[in-house]
């Protein structure tokens, strides 16, 4: 089910402007990618050769919290979306997040912020990526799917969360256009998660 | 029950609670925590689920209320049911799932079947078992009841009804239920699900705790200030027109909307893709509406587990004396337009991400503090003596500044504790 299909039905006849049906279509966008990830065939080995030092590079800027070069590596259209299990629609099901560009500014300010007590001492991390597989994007560009294991240490204890990322990359410098982070541990039960990005 | 060493109803445990302050050992003490899942958790209601999440004959969910297994059912004419989760044969938990849908449950160890209302089905090879009277192993049933579709249930062997011990909180419950179109509530699918090691007294602490805003969540504040929104943590705790209460049964309101004359939209930040959404819905006449898009700024706590937090459900779920799990579940308007709901995901997200955390690392904070032995109070004294109280002594009306419903809910807490109640399955 697509969210554009559903709030269409929903009775109102309210008008859709074209800036609103752009953000569902986005959604849509965002479920979908997440869907069919399972049912990808074999991936392209010069594509995922190229995405690897992307990917690795990103885990190492927030393993270093160097979150505002982090920040400049998104497009304008960019959104970071962590759902709360796979597979999942951002306009239907509750997420942790889902950051457009303007959240994804506010969320490394309030990293910086000392009083944002959450992240404050900061998480060491240290993020670990495998099983890199890419394909072609229909828009240019490449789509990703790779594993990640995030070990955290806070106050003297640690936690390790295991997962796997969707990326979108786009343009001459693979910009992040898309990522989806799924950790199944979110909907299991996990100490402050402000660490994962 | 548990057997321990330690006698809570004893006087000195009436010590352990006292007007004005707090010994660490209700927070610390594990045989304490032990005691509390009975005499507080299976003894008191608890809320358990909606009946949104089960609309269908079969659907069933499961959860724990006071760390036993619980599964909320509806069963073929239509009615809620909630069971032990517990086959009656060798004690096989039956449903592992979060949820689902279920004609009966087959016990994976020895085949025993129940139905969706708990009774005994069929047992393999009946010849060789002695029972002749299967309604005597039906699954262990909970005093069950609803109010406006929010599903409570208790094991009290004599519970006072439902409306009863929900007493003046209906107002606030009727609130924040009825400025939904058509009164219509829904809970949405799956929670969010947090864990903080220390203990779930912490989070009910926090609950109506007008005073941790300034400080806690100055982060939070900052973000807003920065988008030109003051947010509604934002407010100067000492001279706001808002009020807390602190009610019967340990149950606390928190009315932030004398606060905020603008109305609680005006309060929210500039959350993802909101744009789009408020345009659609003002161009179309409805920007009355956006209101719902936030919450509706009373938080109303229901001792001991439920508290009504922006539009979100917190479930807290003791898991051991200094480690608590809390279900986050978001609720929907299902009779308002579309975007009302696309706005609540991301307004939901918002204080999840930069407030949320912040409780977290306190109660984490608080917990370690108080594992230091020679220091022994917490102190609960802000706003003693206890302001207005209405004719019936049954609300106490304070500034949000007050520790008012922290030392009301710790009453009732240790009345519970020093005089138990009969618990038992039905």
């Amino acid at each position: 089910m697509t969210v554009a299909a559903a709030s269409s039905s929903d009775g109102t006849g309210l008008a859709r402007p074209a800036a609103q049906a752009a953000v569902l279509a986005r959604y849509d966008e965002l479920g979908t990618l997440l869907a069919g990830m399972d049912d990808r065939p074999r991936a392209d080995p010069g594509l995922s050769a190229e995405a690897a030092p992307v990917l690795l590079h990103e885990a190492r800027l927030l393993d270093a919290g160097r979150f505002e070069d982090w920040l400049a590596g998104w497009t304008d259209d960019a959104v970071l979306w962590l759902p709360l299990s796979a597979p999942a629609h951002p306009g239907t099901d509750q997420s942790l997040l889902l950051d457009d560009n303007r959240r994804l500014a506010e969320r490394v300010e309030w990293r910086r912020d000392p009083s944002a007590w959450g992240q404050h001492p900061p998480s060491r991390t240290t993020r670990v990526v495998g099983s890199i597989e890419a394909w072609p994007a229909p828009g240019g560009g490449l789509v990703t799917r790779s594993t990640l294991l995030v070990d955290e240490f806070r106050h003297g204890r640690h936690q390790a969360l295991a997962g796997y990322q969707i990326h979108e990359l786009v343009g001459g410098d693979l910009e992040r256009r898309t990522k989806i982070l799924v950790m199944p541990a979110l909907g299991t039960g996990v100490r402050n998660p402000s660490f994962l990005l | 029950m548990t057997t321990v060493s330690f006698d809570p109803a004893s006087a000195d445990f009436g010590q352990l609670v006292q007007p004005h302050r707090v010994h660490r050992r209700i927070y610390t003490d594990p045989q304490i925590f032990d005691l509390e899942m009975t005499r507080v958790f299976a003894a008191s209601w608890c809320y358990v689920g909606h009946e949104s999440e089960i609309p269908e004959a079969g659907d069933y969910r499961a959860t724990t209320l006071g760390r036993r297994p619980v599964l909320m059912t509806r069963d073929r004419d239509g009615s809620v049911n909630v069971l032990l989760n517990r086959c009656t044969h060798r004690g096989t938990v039956l449903a592992v799932e979060a949820g689902g849908c279920a004609k009966r449950f087959v016990c994976p160890y020895h085949g025993w079947t129940f139905a969706p209302d708990g009774q005994l089905l069929a047992i393999p090879f009946p010849a060789d078992h002695p029972v002749e009277d299967y309604s005597t192993l039906s699954l262990g049933r909970l005093a069950t009841a609803s109010y406006r579709g929010f599903v409570f249930a208790t094991l009290n062997a004599d519970p006072e009804p439902l409306e009863c011990w929900l007493g003046e909180a209906r107002d606030a419950f009727d609130t924040i239920v009825d400025r939904h179109p058509g009164g219509s509530i829904a809970v949405m699918g799956s929670p969010q699900l947090l864990e903080f090691v220390g203990n779930w007294k912490l989070s009910w602490d926090n609950a109506a705790d007008g005073l941790h805003a300034t400080f806690a969540h100055e982060s939070y504040n900052t973000l807003g200030e920065k988008v030109d929104t003051e947010t509604v943590l934002a407010r100067d705790p000492g001279s706001t027109p808002m009020v807390s209460k602190a009610l019967r049964n340990g149950h606390m309101v928190v009315d932030q909307r004398p606060g905020i004359p603008q109305g609680p939209w005006e309060t929210m930040r500039k959350v993802p893709f909101r744009e789009p959404m408020e345009y659609a819905l003002v161009n179309a006449g409805h920007a009355g509406l956006l209101n719902l898009a936030t919450g509706s700024m009373v938080n109303l706590s229901l001792f001991p587990n439920l508290l009504f937090v922006g539009n979100q459900l917190l479930v807290i779920e003791p898991v051991a004396v200094d480690r608590t799990r809390l279900q986050l579940w978001l609720t929907s308007a299902p009779d308002a337009p579309g975007e009302i709901d696309l706005l609540r995901l991301r307004v939901d997200e918002d204080f999840v991400n930069f407030g949320t955390p912040d409780d977290l690392d306190m109660f984490e904070r608080v917990q370690r503090g108080l594992s230091i032995p020679e220091m022994e109070w917490i102190d609960m004294s802000r706003g003693l003596p206890d302001g207005s109280v209405d004719g019936d002594g049954s609300t106490i009306y304070g500034p949000i500044t007050s520790e008012a419903p922290q030392r009301r809910y710790l009453a009732h807490y240790t009345t519970l504790m020093t005089t138990p109640a009969v618990t038992r399955a039905r």
